[in-house]
């Protein structure tokens, strides 16, 4: 059994783990980029070893050299985190042929999962409703799918085999455009993913994103920890989670249905750790399979939150092959809790990522608040990497609460330094089809804007003017000292040209 | 000093009448500003009531984000509105162009040369003026006449300072 435990990642994932192996009275080591010397969790671990220059792929993906460290150090454990080398089955056969635990699911199962059609076929065997779709029938070629096409019905979607992130997926509503839609998936997926094949699936209208939290251990126990909503979605990338799901909410039949499901699911490819089961669901509460994620999530504080369950510890422990200490029946869910995704992206400007340094921090605290971060005044936001800055989490006692004390959270929050989407956030919780949870996961796309969310929002322009006033009056005040005439023995312009040499 | 501040086409006329007070569309308020540990974070407490806020100054303006709103504000002294006045206005290309000093000042330095071509916008004169340097601007193209003043000359306010012909 080991008791050093290497982070093979960076940002809030690896301090988060860092935090559960300290609880636990576990070493940790640390691996970073040229970029994160001066991140936290190189500052937090107990150990800390360079991997190479920024890009990831000459640093964060360096599976080998990751596992020399690991042996190297004296790790007898390696935690993936999320993204990087999470779900990549050649690392985690790796690590377990180097002799290291991969804190995270059998090699077979990241496989089997990670093609999306052998994953869509191995649940439906396993009995798991899947989204109507031509998964499981292997590679087809174009004339095929468009004879397949009309027996799902449009509007449908074409989705890479090996996708991910929205890549290669394209919205087909006519067999007329099908044709070019299929060509142009296929280029982009064969360009992302170095693998052409494409699949079809029915798009369902108004569908919700519901996600099941699994966890296994070695010894057969597989038990899920409820819901967590994803529907709030920009370009397939999540902005906000909740749990309980506003449209499972009392439905306590229709969460132990899809959790028996997703447990079942799971079963079915043999899975051990954590995971989760994604499903789509329609208005009328038919729920499908979308896909299985074989990691630690972004968003599993929020499950913590309502279910008291520490996730990460759980997945150590089942990584050192002890039993859970949960049974299903342990399982309550106590509460709401939602979780804003903190980027550095301008809501006022298309959502562009902006960098730069981290100058003025103020976090949120107070009852139920947790905030997950890896950042910290002084920290630069590189463009290297993903533009997550921190993970903002309230609790509640009921959905109301959690709302207001988000609110309340997010007005207290205070970045500078970095453009942040914290506005889009606020914008949201005003925004009265969020809280009646009126949302689906077009929502972000087509029925929200900041525009439209400021409006019938208590004006404020009268104070902005004030402020923005006397900032204005404040600079003016400032130059006019500069190149006041008259109390300077040398000439204006020699003195402003030294006071700009010194303030260069 | 009077300040005319624009949010989405409604303008705000702000005195600057001492250190804690200003007058706001001729409404007199009690104010204390602060700027949070000198970053774009600015504290106001208007009357006792308490704003914060993020400004930030952007290409059209000053930014303003209170409240999870971004407000854009144009905010212009009277001698910038001055300015505009006797700039702003349309010369028509043919037509002989007479700078004349928008407010009382000194001249800093004049750039330009008596008979020197000149292309629109750029500077023929510095006027410094209520402790600011102001760059007078060649509405059109042409050439420099009738140079009237030098740097070191105090000018009143509608002064001709030179012609662009």
């Amino acid at each position: 059994m080991f008791n050093k435990v290497l982070i093979a990642n960076r940002g809030e994932i690896a301090v988060r783990i860092i935090r559960a192996c300290r609880e636990l009275g576990m070493q940790t080591v640390a691996v970073f980029s040229e970029a994160d010397r001066q991140a936290l969790h190189v500052r937090y671990a107990d150990e800390a070893y360079l991997l190479g220059p920024p890009p990831s792929r000459e640093s964060y993906l360096l599976g080998e050299k990751i596992i020399d460290i690991a042996l190297k150090s004296g790790a007898g454990g390696i935690h993936p985190g999320y993204g990087f080398l999470a779900e990549r089955a050649d690392f985690a056969q790796a690590c377990l042929d180097a002799g290291l635990a991969f804190i995270g699911p059998k090699p077979s199962a990241i496989a089997a999962m990670g093609d999306k059609a052998v994953a869509r076929s191995t649940v439906r065997r396993a009995g798991v409703p899947v989204v109507p779709g031509t998964e499981g029938e292997g590679s087809l070629g174009d004339e095929e799918l468009l004879s397949l096409a009309p027996e799902i019905g449009f509007p449908l979607l074409i989705k890479a085999t090996a996708g991910g992130g929205g890549k290669g997926m394209r919205e087909v509503s006519s067999l007329d455009e099908m044709p070019s839609l299929l060509h142009s998936a296929r280029r982009e997926a064969e360009a992302s993913f170095g693998d052409g094949n494409v699949y079809l699936e029915k798009l369902l209208e108004g569908a919700r994103h519901i996600e099941i939290q699994v966890l296994a251990d070695a010894h057969g126990n597989v038990i899920h920890l409820g819901e967590r909503e994803c529907s709030l979605q920009r370009r397939h990338q999540k902005l906000l989670e909740e749990t309980p799901s506003p449209f499972v909410s009392d439905n306590e039949e229709l969460r132990q249905s899809m959790g028996a499901l997703a447990v079942r699911a799971a079963q079915a490819v043999g899975y051990v750790n954590a995971g989760t089961i994604e499903f789509l669901v329609d208005k009328d509460k038919n729920y499908y399979f979308l896909e299985m994620n074989t990691r630690l999530q972004v968003e599993h504080p929020v499950t913590e939150m309502v279910t008291g369950v520490d996730i990460v510890k759980e997945q150590i422990r089942i990584a050192r092959g002890r039993q859970m200490r949960y049974t299903q029946d342990d399982i309550f869910m106590n509460g709401w809790a939602i979780e804003c995704r903190i980027n550095a992206e301008d809501p006022y400007n298309n959502f562009l990522p902006s960098t730069g340094r981290i100058t003025h921090s103020l976090l949120p605290t107070g009852p139920g608040v947790r905030v997950d971060t890896g950042v910290y005044p002084g920290f630069e936001i590189s463009p290297y990497y993903d533009s997550l800055i921190s993970k903002l989490i309230v609790w509640g006692e009921t959905r109301a609460e959690a709302i207001l004390r988000m609110r309340r959270s997010l007005e207290e929050y205070k970045i500078v330094g970095v453009r942040t989407n914290i506005p889009f956030h606020q914008n949201l919780m005003d925004s009265h089809r969020f809280m009646g949870g009126q949302y689906d996961t077009r929502f972000v796309e087509k029925r929200f804007s900041m525009e439209a969310a400021e409006e019938g929002k208590t004006d404020q322009s009268g104070i902005a003017a004030i402020i923005a006033t006397l900032v204005a009056h404040q600079q003016t005040q400032r130059a006019a000292h500069i190149i006041q005439r008259g109390e300077r023995d040398t000439s204006n312009w020699k003195w402003l040209s030294r006071w700009e040499r010194l303030h260069r | 000093m009077n300040y005319v501040t624009t949010i989405g086409g409604r303008e705000y006329v702000v005195e600057i009448v001492d250190e804690r007070h200003i007058m706001v569309n001729g409404t007199l308020c009690e104010v204390d500003f602060d700027n949070v540990s000198d970053q774009p974070v600015f504290s106001l407490l208007l009357n006792g009531q308490s704003y914060e806020s993020y400004v930030y100054s952007g290409d059209e303006g000053w930014e303003v984000l209170l409240h999870g709103s971004l407000y854009l504000a144009k905010v212009e002294d009277e001698r910038e509105k001055r300015l505009r006045a006797s700039t702003g206005s349309r010369v028509a290309d043919r037509e002989e162009f007479h700078l004349r000093a928008p407010m009382p000042g000194l001249v800093v330095t004049v750039p330009v040369v008596e008979g020197e071509k000149v292309e629109k916008g750029d500077v023929l004169l510095i006027l410094e003026s209520m402790k600011m340097q102001n760059e007078l601007r060649s509405p059109r193209s042409g050439k420099v006449s009738r140079m009237r003043v030098k740097p070191g000359d105090s000018v009143e306010q509608r002064q001709t300072l030179l012609s662009v012909i």
